[in-house]
């Protein structure tokens, strides 16, 4: 069971570029630090993903195992385990995090409205 | 529920040299502020400093003892001996 969703979460992983496993979704969070993270990625425009795992209590224990990180919600950015917005936060100041984005989508983020 | 003394050694265990402050939030004993200082954190990225803290407590977090934790972790700097 364990190694399906392990696969479950690879794959998860690999089709989104910014992966979030929270409590709730992102139209609906259901905990603070859930709706604290989709504001955080909101704001720099690039597509992200939402995944719900509060009810999901075996997934949530195989992927805490896998990023020696206890607790939700937790940041994949290009397959790469980022914890929460305690790190991004300081990786947002200190510019990395905008360049690990960059690099990510190779582009600037597109404004939601486009002028002609 | 677990002791300010049980988180210590805990974390002591697997970082020998680290300073740790503890700080019981709620009064329950399951709701800590834990700050940890360590020489083995210099040279690690943050993310790295927080997943050997929590690769320490892990026991304490998995048996349901330790609830919540809000982590900040300082790298001290290594001395030449």
């Amino acid at each position: 069971m364990s190694n399906e969703l392990r696969a479950e979460i690879d794959r998860e992983i690999a089709e989104n570029k910014i992966l979030v496993y929270g409590k709730g979704t992102k139209t609906m969070p259901r905990c603070g630090f859930t709706l604290e993270t989709i504001e955080f990625f909101n704001r720099f425009g690039y597509p992200f993903e939402v995944i719900d795992v509060l009810e999901h209590l075996e997934k949530r224990e195989v992927l805490s195992e896998m990023t020696n990180w206890p607790t939700l919600p937790k940041v994949f950015i290009n397959g790469k385990f980022y914890g929460d917005t305690d790190i991004l936060g300081p990786m947002e100041s200190s510019g990395e995090l905008g360049e690990i984005l960059g690099q990510t989508f190779g582009a600037p983020p597109q404004p939601t409205i486009q002028l002609h | 529920m677990i002791d300010n003394a049980s988180i210590r050694q805990l974390i002591t265990a697997q970082i020998p040299d680290a300073r740790v402050e503890i700080f019981d939030r709620t009064g329950t004993m399951d709701h800590f502020n834990i700050s940890v200082s360590s020489a083995e954190f210099s040279q690690k990225s943050l993310i790295e400093q927080h997943q050997m803290v929590y690769a320490a407590l892990r026991p304490a977090l998995k048996d349901g003892r330790l609830h919540a934790v809000e982590l900040k972790t300082h790298a001290l700097e290594r001395f030449p001996s």
